[in-house]
């Protein structure tokens, strides 16, 4: 026991006080929250900013309305013709001209946007999307129906979604929080499990092609150094996510004291919320928070203890199972190179959990293949960290646990007999029959 | 102190080791030898438990084999490294605790040790930054840190050369005279012979010659011997004592060979030349280990 102790404080500290180590960990919290400051400020200032002038050439007589201007887009009607715009585009100050042919209200064909400039697929969509309304104006007038009774129809509608948990209590929470939350954990914890999973390999192979292998076996059992390296490597992951946690943390809580300061956020909300709707026109009944308040609101409800928890038992049950077959494959190659065709049957089973964890899971997260996937402790970890902010009934977390618990036990016991003949072997190509041989041998 | 009884090992279709067993004594230097693939590493990987014999059992100090042995073996394997990254006095201090030495007691005999082998300000370096030899220096340093009572080594002296070799040889004789039982393992003998008390020879996992380096050496004495003379004489064939078996001229001078008739002697033969020539050199020829081994080896290979 004392040997398998010494085992992991080497495999720890050798990696934790790499200059990559630690740059990676006290970076990436800085990085990830610099990009997202980036594309919030962009994005915001991007709304604020963009003013498009268009100038109109309509030689339309269906249409009865214009196409409303407003602080983003200005829509200019002109009596001139078209060929006469296009001409003259450059030297004057539209950024695009619109050509709104006459059509059939059914289909309409013909609409044309030209500029000096690709226009881009935001503007894109804000033009059809006007344009489209004004048409439903226009067919809806056609029926019949009145202005007033018109404006009177668009009613926003929101809901606030209530899980009823199993005390009774009525929680909040919100379709959009847990579907970031789940695919935050979902990404996070496929690469925890591949990244250190990849690090258990790669430090078999370098005590095989170091050949230390044979004088540290002489000291201690394949098996112990096989789950030293392992827990070793566990212990610099876990560090480095609740370094990340803590990191985060304090990041976004000074970020956030700071630009609270600055900008009121529910200014930001307001008009990201506006900028989210305006293809639907123009008369916003406003709901009385934007959808960014809306998230901070229901994260709130989200039970953050347990999320963390769970997780770190995922990442900890997952990434045994993974890295004893990473291990297994390790001794069996003689460098990184010759790691490809193991490789493939570990990584499927781990990126198709990914693939369908974030989108079908997250579509259905109580639906059957949710509930397998979470189950079988080869998606397990990606699949219950991903369904957990929707809340899964206790039992079924407990069963998973279980399940990941006796596959990782498994794991480890393959992977162990593979290990231990195949650190010991050299200038062989392996193949996967040479590996069950191994695992059949006694001792 | 060990002792090896009828060990069998089997690998899938191959049976590394079949049926052998050793004597080693304690304070000795046992001689290991063989040609490439004989068994050699497979039974010293049997006696530092690094894998299990299929039957036949090893006693170590007449207990048989277990966990605690561990600590009073040192082995160096044939292929051997260091964590390349890590420096030399934390690795060799993390090998010994890995032997059971505390912390304290490590320190203080690396110290010692790399004072000796002049490896002193060598604590902090990376393994990368050493060259081989030095790498050989670090590792020996590593197998005999903990005290062992038997130390194990294979092929020792390659990749040495020959001023640390003889650096290395030399610590190895006064561990032995300390007390330590060593065993070599080589299929080159010229490097361990003069070392060597007493030999085994495996070939194709059975063991085909086992005993002291003097009586082997004994045996397969078979009463030849070089003489070299001046004089202008022709030693032909003397009738019932000896038989020349080779004839050579170097400058000016005669070398013959041959070999004595049955219950002769050497006096025999100087008695019968010396009225006609001089003779500047008598001797006995004695078959090296490597004569002996590729002899043996080769003999096998005939049946």
């Amino acid at each position: 026991m004392n040997k398998i102790l010494l085992i992991i404080r080497r495999e720890y500290l050798s990696r934790v006080k790499k200059k990559s180590f630690i740059i990676m960990t006290f970076l990436t919290p800085l990085l990830i929250a610099g990009i997202y400051g980036l594309i919030g400020y962009f994005t915001y200032k991007g709304i604020k900013d963009t003013h498009d002038k268009i100038a109109v050439v309509s030689t339309n007589k269906t249409l009865t309305d214009k196409l409303a201007s407003d602080k983003n887009i200005e829509y200019d009607y002109v009596s001139k013709g078209l060929e006469e715009m296009k001409k003259s585009l450059k030297t004057s100050d539209y950024d695009y001209v619109l050509y709104l042919p006459e059509f059939d209200l059914k289909a309409p064909k013909g609409v044309e946007l030209f500029g000096a400039k690709q226009a881009g697929l935001s503007l894109n969509n804000r033009i059809s999307g006007d344009i489209e309304e004004l048409i439903r104006n226009q067919k809806l007038k056609e029926s019949g129906i009145a202005q007033a009774d018109l404006d009177q129809l668009k009613t926003s509608v929101d809901i606030e979604t209530k899980k009823i948990a199993d005390t009774g209590k009525e929680e909040s929470s919100s379709a959009g929080a847990s579907t970031v939350i789940a695919f935050i954990a979902g990404i996070l914890m496929f690469m925890f499990i591949m990244l250190y999973g990849i690090q258990v390999m790669r430090g078999v192979i370098e005590e095989k092609t170091s050949r230390i292998i044979e004088v540290m076996i002489s000291s201690v059992k394949p098996f112990q150094l096989m789950m030293g390296k392992i827990i070793g490597i566990a212990l610099v992951g876990l560090t480095q996510f609740i370094l990340w946690i803590v990191l985060t943390l304090t990041i976004s809580t000074v970020a956030v004291t700071i630009l609270a300061d600055k900008v009121d956020v529910k200014k930001i909300a307001a008009s990201t919320q506006s900028g989210s709707q305006v293809t639907t026109g123009t008369q916003v009944v406003s709901p009385a928070q934007g959808p960014l308040l809306d998230i901070q609101k229901s994260l709130a409800g989200l039970d953050f203890g347990k999320i963390v928890s769970v997780f770190i038992f995922f990442f900890i049950g997952g990434y045994l199972f993974y890295s004893a077959l990473y291990a297994a494959i390790g001794s069996a190659v003689d460098s990184e190179t010759e790691t490809q065709q193991f490789m493939m049957p570990v990584m499927m089973p781990l990126l198709l959990g990914y693939a369908l964890s974030l989108s079908v899971v997250t579509n259905d997260p109580y639906g059957n293949i949710a509930f397998w996937l979470s189950m079988i402790p080869f998606t397990s970890p990606i699949a219950m960290v991903v369904r957990l902010p929707y809340g899964v009934p206790n039992w079924e977390l407990a069963l998973s646990m279980v399940i990941l618990v006796v596959g990782f036990i498994g794991t480890v016991w393959v992977a162990s007999r593979i290990y231990r003949v195949g650190i010991l072997m050299y200038g062989k190509k392996t193949t996967f029959k040479e590996m069950f041989k191994w695992f059949t041998y006694k001792n | 102190m060990l002792s090896v009884k009828n060990i069998v090992k089997q690998y899938a279709a191959h049976r590394a080791l079949d049926q052998v067993s050793l004597e080693v004594e304690r304070g000795k230097i046992f001689g290991l030898l063989g040609p490439n693939g004989a068994g050699k590493t497979s039974l010293i990987r049997i006696i530092t438990q690094i894998t299990a014999p299929d039957s036949g059992e090893v006693l170590f100090n007449g207990e048989r084999l277990n966990a605690n042995h561990i600590s009073q073996i040192g082995y160096l394997p044939e292929e051997r490294g260091l964590y390349k990254k890590m420096e030399i006095g934390e690795q060799v201090l993390y090998l010994s605790k890995l032997k059971g030495l505390s912390t304290a007691e490590a320190t203080k005999r690396i110290k010692f040790w790399f004072e000796k082998l002049e490896m002193a300000g060598w604590w902090s370096k990376k393994v990368e930054d050493l060259s081989k030899g030095m790498q050989q220096k670090v590792q020996f340093v590593a197998t005999i840190l903990h005290q062992p009572e038997l130390i194990i080594l294979d092929e020792p002296f390659s990749g040495f050369d020959p001023v640390n070799a003889d650096i290395i040889k030399n610590e190895i004789l006064e561990l032995n005279k300390q007390g330590a039982t060593f065993i070599f393992s080589t299929h080159r003998m010229e490097s361990v012979e003069e070392l060597c008390d007493h030999i085994a020879l495996i070939d194709r996992s059975k063991k085909i010659l086992d005993g002291s380096v003097d009586e082997i050496k004994a045996t397969y004495r078979n009463n030849t011997y070089w003489i070299e003379y001046e004089g202008d004489y022709n030693v032909e064939t003397a009738k019932g004592i000896f038989e020349v078996l080779q004839t050579e001229n170097v400058k000016g001078k005669t070398l013959i060979k041959i070999q004595l008739q049955k219950d002769r002697t050497a006096n025999e033969v100087l008695s019968a030349l010396l009225p006609y020539v001089a003779i500047t050199r008598l001797d006995e020829v004695i078959p090296t280990m490597n004569d002996i081994f590729i002899d043996k080896v080769k003999r096998q290979d005939y049946e």
